[in-house]
């Protein structure tokens, strides 16, 4: 889980930076490493080549804008890398790029070479600097280049690539050289197609101000690039590969006038979820337009749906199980998809399989689709990433359409997850004959409320804030909630260890007395999901056990209900089996306010990143 | 000089109270006209202007206008945020911008709408004069906006809404151009209350020191609700409307040229949308509804067989079935002041729902979340939050 960037271009001044820094070729790759710093922060390094100074390097451990990229007015081309550890503790050493014995070649890696070690044993006469896996590959660069003096750096690379085990994405830069050779396994990788420029990077939002026109690698795949263009291998044979345009905003993913992306993001929930929902409502006919298609008589003879998501996207398909068994009237469960098996004597033909992912690069979700789709079930796709490699592998995918989320805590895009979801149950349970029209109808028009309802909680922003500030300091904090307020729950007490590294615990509210009740103190507020969809006057029962004991109780309550007995109590609008999502903002802007009285980084919190693309 | 880069400073701090209830969520800059927020279109004519550098002033509610703008890329300028957390007068808001502003700039109000070319022509006044200077207008009703004397194109005074006759139909624009040094000029105007960039003006034109730049093209304001209609009707009119590609419609739906719909609006079978009507995103027309000259806000829903004529229906907000606000000349009251036969058949707060065969009449303005029971008969004023119940 790290970002990769590199660019190769013709600048207009020749490389001479005048006045500003933009125009050099070390200011645009640090510019894209900040672009990508969500990915990754404990370390970032440059790599800039330049056709009479050579290779330079510069790396160090800390943030992006601790790194002084070093000047190099003749830079022609550079690659970038912002680090996340798993390989080695977080080091000046261990940050990349790595270079070879003679300083010529340096590499950035991201993803794991699963056989560094036997590698690192057969280079025996090499000199290693760092703890890492991706020191080996400069170094096998290196031996190929000297085995064949007259090779160049593609097909060097090409044949250090047949030797390593894993799953990376590479780029690789050598003094002399005038081209960026990049390879893709496993970890994504995309290309970006400039005028007199090329770029390549491991999420488009690196480059996306100098160029929407892009190219995203398959596996396998061996490009080199130039500034006239790529020129791409796969398994040996030059390949065209598609050129898509990217057509949502960069600056969408910049963060405006707000403190923290978090807080923006979370302001944007109106705005993204009409998106979600833009042009996929009949409410007339009761029915929804997700573009999606499956086989005939499948979802007629469903047996089961299983979903596979880690984290917040795992509470989304929390939220969505219970929709698909009360709409679509077919048997759901979700799986923590690093613990996913396909077995149990299920028929693989009548389960669909459901992975949820916002980046549709998180690895954990990535294997268990490819375990469903080794054991031959269907599989489907929800996620905010067009081009990423779960759409690649699924059956079929819907667009959650929340756009790029930055903020390592995901916020949006839970919301957008589960409207998505909950358009899908709807269109399951219409197709399978489940659910009427009517029942379809009320349920659309929920949806179509969302959007204002969360607007409405937004405008209250004032009164959270307050809250955060008397009950941010508890010693810790229990979140509760019964039936759909029971993903909701989880998700608020995510959010908030996420950013404000407090204890806290979300609970089904019947649990409460089996044990977590031993923990409750007058220093441990209790926040409930008191709304319709969650049972609220039986939560409220076991908030009031709470209560007893001294604790503190705040709730999301639904519009025209009161439980006098609350010492907070936050109005959710009526948008029936939506309103625990609504309640969900709530405790976003709760988390996000004890996180800010606290200081906290809350765009990146310590030891997180934003896209998991480890197992 | 000519390349000096000139910043405009654009306030948007303030609340609009005469707009309540479309004030108590927004502020008024963030009112939308054709299905964008008044300040977009002030945005948009500092853009045209070629000015790519703004000074937003952002107070009253200013999460909505961040979250609007962002970094103001989608326009093609940077955007910087600057905050009055105290409302205390454009002359305060405008030194509030000071440490964002190191050369020449110009202001403007993030709520009247006028046209790049008088903002190109007080840009042209900064970068190159030595003295501040001032867009001047005319208005069919002075006394409403600080009436403008002349001496030339020197001005001698302005006189906010005086209460006598008036011998001009001068007034102020609200466009002005200055160097750094007029911060230190507000910070030496004298003033009881409220620090009124006009009362700094007033000083520099008894000085002689005010260049008046005539400018008789659009400008738009909204000062009352029924203003809001006009401005809407006459945006919507000067553009050409393309139908959006991701709006759903139902069968037999009429809908009139003039009309403004956002991306993705639903309308049922059978609707009629009349001219000079915008549609907010995310809302919803049903079955039969009539709806024109309306400024229908994003998530409003207008139910089966509603009818809704020159009115404003906030955000989220729903009309009942067959409910009906009729139209047409009505009374206000706004505050303390009587307006007779004003345009306006009715106003309708955010998050507020109408029962079905509810009656609005005579310009009433429902406030937000209230709830209004089916069949009730509403004039006047209903106070946010109310309920309204039959009998």
């Amino acid at each position: 889980m790290c970002g990769i960037i590199g660019y190769v271009g013709e600048l207009d001044s020749g490389g001479q930076t005048d006045g500003g820094a933009v125009d050099s070729v070390g200011a645009i790759v640090h510019e894209g490493l900040r672009n990508l710093e969500y990915r990754g922060y404990d370390s970032a390094g440059v790599a800039l080549v330049g056709a009479s100074s050579g290779l330079t390097v510069a790396k160090r451990s800390g943030e992006v804008d601790g790194l002084t990229v070093p000047d190099v007015p003749d830079a022609t081309h550079g690659v970038g890398h912002t680090r996340w550890s798993t390989h080695g503790p977080p080091t000046d050493a261990n940050a990349h790029p790595h270079t070879d014995c003679a300083g010529d070649v340096a590499v950035v890696h991201n993803g794991i070479v699963e056989n560094y070690e036997a590698l690192k044993a057969e280079l025996s006469d090499h000199e290693f600097t760092s703890d890492t896996d991706t020191e080996v590959i400069p170094h096998l660069i290196e031996e190929e280049l000297a085995a064949d003096p007259d090779a160049d750096l593609l097909a060097a690379v090409r044949r250090v690539e047949d030797r390593l085990e894993g799953s990376y994405a590479i780029c690789a830069v050598r003094e002399g050289n005038d081209r960026i050779i990049v390879a893709r396994r496993g970890s994504p990788l995309v290309l970006g197609r400039g005028e007199n420029a090329s770029f390549v990077a491991s999420d488009v939002t690196a480059f996306l101000e100098h160029t929407r026109d892009v190219t995203y690698l398959e596996d396998g795949d061996v490009a080199a690039l130039s500034p006239d263009g790529v020129e791409i291998v796969a398994r040996g044979e030059p390949v065209e590969r598609e050129v898509e345009t990217v057509t949502w905003e960069a600056d969408a993913a910049e963060k405006g006038g707000y403190d923290h992306y978090m807080r923006k993001e979370i302001h944007e929930q109106p705005e993204s979820l009409r998106q979600t929902l833009a042009g996929r409502l009949d409410v007339d006919a009761g029915d929804v337009d997700l573009d999606v298609s499956f086989p005939p008589g499948f979802l007629a003879d469903l047996e089961e749906i299983r979903i596979v998501a880690c984290g917040t996207s795992y509470y989304a398909g929390r939220y969505a199980a219970r929709l698909f068994e009360d709409l679509a009237g077919v048997r759901a469960t979700v799986e923590i998809a690093s613990e996913y098996e396909f077995g149990a004597g299920r028929t693989p033909d009548r389960t669909l399989v459901v992975a949820v992912t916002q980046s549709g690069e998180t690895a954990d979700t990535l294997g268990a689709v490819r375990r469903a789709n080794a054991a031959g079930a269907r599989t489907f796709a929800v996620t905010n990433t067009l081009g990423s490699t779960v759409t690649r592998e699924v059956d079929g995918t819907a667009f959650i359409r929340a756009g790029p989320e930055i903020g390592v805590a995901a916020t949006k895009t839970f919301a957008s997850q589960v409207a998505t979801l909950a358009m899908l149950a709807v269109a399951v349970g219409r197709d399978r004959g489940a659910l009427g029209a009517a029942d379809a109808r009320s349920v659309l028009e929920d949806l179509r409320g969302l959007p204002g309802a969360v607007q409405q909680v937004l405008d209250e922003e004032e009164q959270v804030r307050e809250a955060a500030r008397e009950y941010g300091d508890g010693e810790a904090f229990f979140f509760v909630g019964r039936a759909l307020g029971v993903p909701v729950a989880l998700e608020g007490a995510l959010k908030l260890k996420e950013i404000s590294y407090d204890h806290a615990e979300g609970f089904a509210a019947g649990e409460l007395k089996h044990g977590p009740l031993a923990l409750v103190t007058p220093e441990t507020p209790v926040l409930a999901v008191l709304t319709d969809g969650a049972r609220a006057d039986e939560t409220m029962n076991n908030v009031t056990e709470a209560q007893t004991r001294g604790a503190p109780a705040l709730g999301c309550v639904s519009a025209g209900d009161e439980y006098d007995t609350l010492d907070v109590s936050f109005e959710v609008p009526d948008v029936g089996v939506v309103e625990p999502l609504v309640a969900n903002v709530y405790l976003q802007l709760f988390a996000y306010h004890v996180a800010n009285d606290k200081g906290r980084a809350i765009d990146k919190p310590r030891n997180l990143a934003k896209s998991v693309t480890v197992e | 000089m000519s390349d000096t880069p000139v910043t405009a400073v654009v306030l948007a701090a303030g609340e609009g109270r005469r707009l309540e209830p479309l004030t108590n969520r927004r502020p008024k800059p963030m009112v939308p006209v054709a299905n964008r927020p008044l300040l977009e279109h002030v945005v948009e004519a500092v853009a045209a202007a070629g000015i790519n550098r703004i000074a937003l002033v952002v107070g009253y509610r200013q999460e909505r206008i961040r979250n609007h703008f962002g970094d103001g890329d989608d326009w093609g300028v940077t955007i910087e945020y600057v905050e009055q957390s105290t409302q205390l007068g454009t002359g305060h808001a405008v030194l509030q911008a000071e440490p964002v502003v190191d050369g020449p700039f110009v202001v403007l109000n993030g709520d009247r709408i006028v046209d790049a070319a008088v903002v190109s022509r007080v840009r042209d006044l900064a970068r190159d004069g030595d003295h501040p200077a001032m867009a001047v207008t005319t208005a069919e009703r002075p006394r409403e906006y600080g009436v403008v004397t002349l001496d030339g194109d020197r001005v001698t005074g302005i006189d906010e809404k005086p209460e006598g006759p008036v011998e001009t139909n001068r007034i102020n624009a609200g466009v002005y151009a200055f160097s750094p040094a007029v911060f230190d000029a507000i910070r030496e105007t004298h003033t009881t209350g409220e620090l009124a960039i006009t009362a700094t003006l007033n000083e520099l034109a008894s000085a002689g020191d005010l260049t008046a730049v005539g400018y008789d093209g659009r400008w738009l304001d909204v000062s009352n609700l029924w203003d809001l209609l006009g401005v809407n009707a006459a945006l919507i009119g000067e553009s050409e409307q393309t139908e959006p590609t991701d709006a759903a419609f139902g069968a037999s739906v009429t809908v009139a040229d003039d009309v403004a719909l956002a991306g993705n609006v639903r309308i049922g079978p059978n609707v009629t949308v009349g001219g000079s009507t915008a549609i907010g995103s995310n809302a919803t027309i049903e079955a039969g509804a009539v709806v024109e000259n309306a400024v229908i806000f994003p998530d409003a829903v207008i139910g089966a067989g509603a009818v809704v004529r020159d009115a404003i229906v906030a955000g989220n907000a729903r009309i009942g079935a067959n409910a009906t606000i009729a139209g047409g000349p009505a009374t206000v009251v706004v505050g303390d002041a009587v307006h007779h036969d004003v345009a306006l058949g009715g106003v309708v707060g955010d998050n507020t729902t109408v029962g079905g065969g509810a009656t609005l009449t005579d310009g009433a303005v429902v406030g937000d979340d209230v709830r209004a029971d089916a069949g009730v008969v509403i004039d006047g004023r209903v106070e946010s939050g109310a309920v309204v119940r039959r009998g």
